[in-house]
């Protein structure tokens, strides 16, 4: 036992020492970056206040007022020992930042941020030490709580918010309910953002009286802490003491109308899963010195696999990461530092997700000693000519080209040694390579021409460039993910509508409206995608010339003017065909699900009283969904593989496509002929593919084994 | 349960009417284009209807659609690999099923594993070793080149779909007729084979169809304009047409119509069957 905290103390010692070191890294070599420079001048204002103990100046001053104080307090607290400088020149937001920011003012305010930074990880340690590595590492994160930026300081008091409310909930005592609504008040007068923690609290709370029945104590309880937040929030806040109620009315609609307003917001022009691009994304790309690693994304990865374990043991925390998404989905303005909201409970869950994958490969591992392979040495023989000139044909179309693409992947071939390549020499420079005749040549985009070995270097370098969309943060990867789930739900969301509607008693001219719902489905993709295309195209599309005819306050005008200024509703010109191509399919296999539930079952819920919603929602559905499963995953594959419908509407745009069309198409700053890099998408495709059908075939054998029982 | 009422049916058949549109309308675009004969290029005017019905743009294009080549041609040369294509895949791939449904033998779960990952693949991931191997074969640029890769793009799922039927015939009618001293060829052609003649003739038929509305792949392997297919002399037509093309949109428009009616019928008979091989084959 002493033993084990013995270990566990060294480890957080080793977390905190890392997370330190990353930070002061950081501190050090980050550029000067926007809004550091208001955030600056803001607590140099205060730290001029405390000098000439000017305590009444407090009251009138908040620049950025935007903002709560009390995070720009810190600030100035932290500048208190350097010395005088003359205040940093007012500029408006959409100014590039300052860059003249004298560092012995820079470097005091980023290192009291960055160790705030390091004690939200110590307290996420001690908590959970692999979710306090996640978070040490995180570099988001780093970027954001090492600079002048107002991140740090309520990010930990938001955790401590929590914190003391799981205390609270597990000792009933109410000392630690204070507590939490103290922290939650100082995150409030810090930047309001970090509130949302408050609203998970809230539902966390009143779940956990629903199963307690005792509602009337949570609201009294609730009331109290929310009171309580209040008041410390105003206490911290010395800027709404004047005035309060225009102050706090003018700090709150700034942002309303900046979101919707501001010319920078609108320049960014952010699809509205931009939060989840960012979870995706490293800001390595943006300055390569300043970050020594970048596991982001395999966080983002790893949470997504923890989520459900994560629910099992801290509801809050997964409510937390929940709520913060949405709000951030919904909010229009979408700067990379709001992510700092939510990754305290982004790190707790890829931790539960690291458990999770090594329980899961322990267990593999004890089974794989179990199973045994049925070989009859006589059918074996046998199978022999039945074997040899499929596996030919298999060996040279399909295993082959893919062994040759993963050789690809592992030299710089391109356009400009095509011809040396084609004459051996993709084979001699894997070769003499792979044997350590010749050196590793980094990959780094240039081209020779004769054939280079640059073993897995290109490896990192692709892979950064699919997860940040070639560094302009449209991750590919997700937009290939986002693609597959959500075109795959609408199909059959609407083809399960239609199916049941379908399969109302006494529906007249059934056989004509199926024959018609299936049209799509029948028509080659291509030639699906080109009529759609024929719609959309921005010069000569149906719906463009419609807007020419009927003018710009017509439907259609508004429709494309707003499709012309906004990236989300890009997705809606594929997600249509896409919609109208896939939709059937699910239909018909719905409709033949559907015959498979005898009606006796209807009878009898129709005697029991149920309605048509419940119904559906405990009869038809549960049913249902284990015979449509394989539709949906067969169909989501290929979701993920879409190549003809984005190759077809000829979208200059590489981010708002799948792999496969940038596996065809290399874009961005791979430029074309870059065989080597496109055979470097192809395997990361193929090794993710593999993880989908492994998954895939694991919940098939489940379900057989369903089945069978 | 009884029947819907009045105003239910009212609602249902509104909702269909609804979503007939939203099938129809992309449709109805591509007729529409089709049977312009007043256009000169690229449409640059609002219409719902055809300005000019006529017949002439399909005429036209029956006549010389793409790079003078004939029709006739273009056709011939999609019917030959395709049904080339079937044919291979067929071949191949019943043999392996059957090796796979039949036989137990060395890492027979991971090859069959190795088999339904690749069904998943994108074609797009074959791309540039394919030419390379076509080129080593020295068969790039044929007809013949175009049915060996189009054959191994559907011969996963044939595979995967073949051995699902040959496992669903009882082994004991085979072992039957193997006592009685028939060898396994003999066994399969005359009991399983004809047993699973349904399923097989499906997956020859699905083979069929990847490899008539394929056009992105052949691209790359062809370049010889007598050796081009439909699809990809839409897609070519296409993309001419981008880049502000002279042939009237009409042309594309009848094209592809065409294009797409032996495929509309083939479907619309064999819905059912096609639905259960694509969805239940691949997932046994």
């Amino acid at each position: 036992m002493n033993k084990n905290i013995f270990i566990r103390v060294i480890f957080i010692a080793l977390v905190l020492f890392l997370a330190w070191n990353l930070r002061a890294h950081a501190v050090e070599k980050l550029n000067i970056d926007f809004d550091e420079d208001d955030y600056m001048r803001a607590g140099q204002e205060y730290t001029h206040l405390i000098r000439t103990s000017n305590w009444s100046g407090f009251l009138d001053t908040n620049y950025r007022p935007e903002h709560p104080p009390l995070a720009k307090i810190v600030i100035g607290l932290s500048l208190l020992s350097t010395p005088e400088r003359d205040l940093i020149p007012d500029a408006p937001t959409t100014a590039q930042p300052n860059k003249n920011i004298p560092s012995d003012l820079i470097q005091p305010a980023r290192t009291t941020n960055a160790i705030i930074g390091v004690l939200t990880v110590l307290l996420l340690t001690i908590i959970n030490p692999v979710a306090g590595l996640a978070l040490a590492t995180h570099s988001l994160t780093i970027k954001y709580v090492s600079q002048v930026m107002l991140e740090a300081f309520p990010a930990f008091t938001s955790f401590v918010t929590v914190l003391a409310y799981l205390q609270f909930k597990k000792k009933e005592k109410k000392n630690w309910l204070v507590v939490s609504a103290i922290f939650l008040g100082l995150t409030a007068a810090s930047k309001y953002l970090y509130c949302i923690i408050g609203i998970a609290i809230l539902i966390d709370w009143f779940l956990e009286s629903k199963s307690k029945q005792s509602f009337k104590l949570f609201f009294r309880q609730a009331f109290i802490w929310g009171f309580i937040a209040f008041a410390i929030f105003f206490v911290s806040n010395p800027y709404l003491w004047i005035d309060p109620i225009g102050r706090l009315q003018e700090s709150i609609f700034y942002h309303a109308g900046y979101s919707s307003s501001a010319a920078e917001v609108e320049n960014a022009n952010f699809p509205f899963w931009q939060p989840f691009n960012w979870l995706f994304f490293t800001p390595m790309v943006w300055q390569r010195n300043a970050f020594l690693i970048a596991p982001d994304i395999w966080i983002t990865f790893l949470a997504f696999i923890g989520l459900k374990h994560l629910w099992k043991r801290e509801r809050v925390y997964v409510l937390w990461l929940g709520i913060a998404l949405l709000f951030l989905l919904f909010w229009q303005t979408k700067w990379p530092q709001y992510i700092i909201i939510l990754t305290v409970p982004l790190s707790l869950s890829a931790a539960e997700g690291i458990t999770s994958l090594w329980n899961q490969l322990l267990e593999w591992w004890k089974n794989r000693r179990v199973q045994k392979t049925v070989v009859n040495k006589n059918e074996a023989r046998r199978a022999i000519p039945w074997l040899v000139p499929g596996l030919i044909a298999f060996v040279i179309f399909t295993i082959f080209p893919l062994l040759f693409q993963f050789i690809v992947s592992m030299t710089d071939f391109n356009s400009a040694s095509i011809r040396d390549g084609f004459q051996g020499g993709i084979w001699r420079a894997f070769w003499e390579g792979i044997t350590g005749q010749i050196p590793i040549s980094e990959w780094d985009g240039s081209r020779a021409n004769k054939v280079r070995f640059t073993g897995l270097t290109t490896y990192p370098y692709v892979f950064e460039a699919i997860a940040t969309g070639f560094g302009s943060s449209n991750s590919i990867l997700f937009f290939n993910i986002m693609w597959a789930i959500v075109s795959v739900f609408l199909q059959s969301g609407l083809g399960l509508g239609v199916a049941l509607l379908l399969q109302q008693r006494g529906v007249k001219l059934t056989k004509f409206w199926q024959a018609l719902f299936i049209l799509p489905w029948a028509i080659p993709e291509m030639i699906g995608a080109l009529m759609w295309f024929n719609i959309f195209q921005e010069e000569w599309g149906w719906l463009y010339l419609a807007a020419k005819k009927f003018g710009d306050d017509s439907l259609f005008g508004l429709f494309v003017n707003n499709l012309e200024n906004s990236s989300s509703l890009w997705l809606i010109t594929f997600l249509l065909p896409a919609l109208w191509y896939g939709f059937p399919f699910m239909m018909l296999a719905a409709s033949t699900g559907l015959k498979f539930i005898p009606s006796e079952v209807y009878d009898a819920s129709a005697m029991d009283g149920a309605n048509r919603f419940q119904t559906f929602r405990y009869i038809t559905f549960p049913l249902l969904l284990p015979l449509l499963l394989p539709a949906i995953i067969v169909r989501g594959i290929f979701a993920f593989n879409q190549f003809y419908l984005f190759q077809t509407f000829f979208y200059p745009v590489g981010t708002l496509a799948t792999l496969s069309y940038n596996i065809f198409n290399p874009t961005g700053y791979f430029g074309s002929g870059e065989f080597a890099t496109s055979a470097v998408i192809n395997i990361i495709t193929v090794l993710m593919l593999v993880v989908f059908v492994a998954m895939f075939n694991r919940w098939s054998k489940a379900e057989d084994g369903v089945t069978h029982a | 349960m009884r029947n819907i009422s009045v105003l239910r049916q009212i609602l249902t058949q509104f909702l269909f009417i609804l979503l007939g549109s939203f099938v129809l309308l992309p449709i109805w675009g591509m007729i529409r284009l089709a049977f312009d004969g007043s256009l000169r290029g690229r449409p640059t005017e609002f219409f719902f209807f055809p300005k000019e019905w006529s017949f002439t743009p399909f005429l036209q294009v029956l006549d010389k659609p793409y790079q003078s080549v004939e029709f006739e041609v273009l056709l011939k040369n999609s019917l030959l690999t395709s049904a080339g294509a079937a044919l291979f895949a067929i071949l191949l791939g019943m043999s392996l099923a059957y090796a796979f449904a039949r036989f137990r033998f060395y890492a027979r779960k991971q090859g069959l594993f190795t088999i339904l990952l690749t069904a998943f693949l994108p074609p797009v991931a074959f791309m540039t070793p394919l030419y390379i191997v076509l080129g080593m074969l020295q068969i790039r640029n044929t007809l013949f080149g175009l049915v060996l890769v189009y054959a191994s793009f559907a011969l996963p799922f044939c595979i995967w779909n073949m051995r699902a039927a040959f496992q669903s015939i009882s082994k004991e009618i085979e072992e039957a007729a193997f006592l009685d001293g028939a060898g396994d060829f003999q066994t399969f052609q005359k009991i399983t084979l004809p047993l699973a003649l349904p399923s097989i003739g499906i997956s020859g038929l699905i083979a069929f169809l990847m490899a008539y509305s394929e056009f992105a792949i052949g691209w790359l392997f062809v370049d010889k304009a007598s050796n081009v297919t439909l699809a990809m002399s839409i897609y070519a037509m296409m993309q001419t047409q981008y880049s502000g093309g002279a042939q009237p949109w009409s042309y594309l428009g009848s094209l592809a119509i065409i294009m797409s009616i032996p495929v509309i019928i083939v479907f619309l008979i064999f819905q059912y069957t096609l639905l259960e091989r694509m969805l239940f084959g691949s997932t046994e």
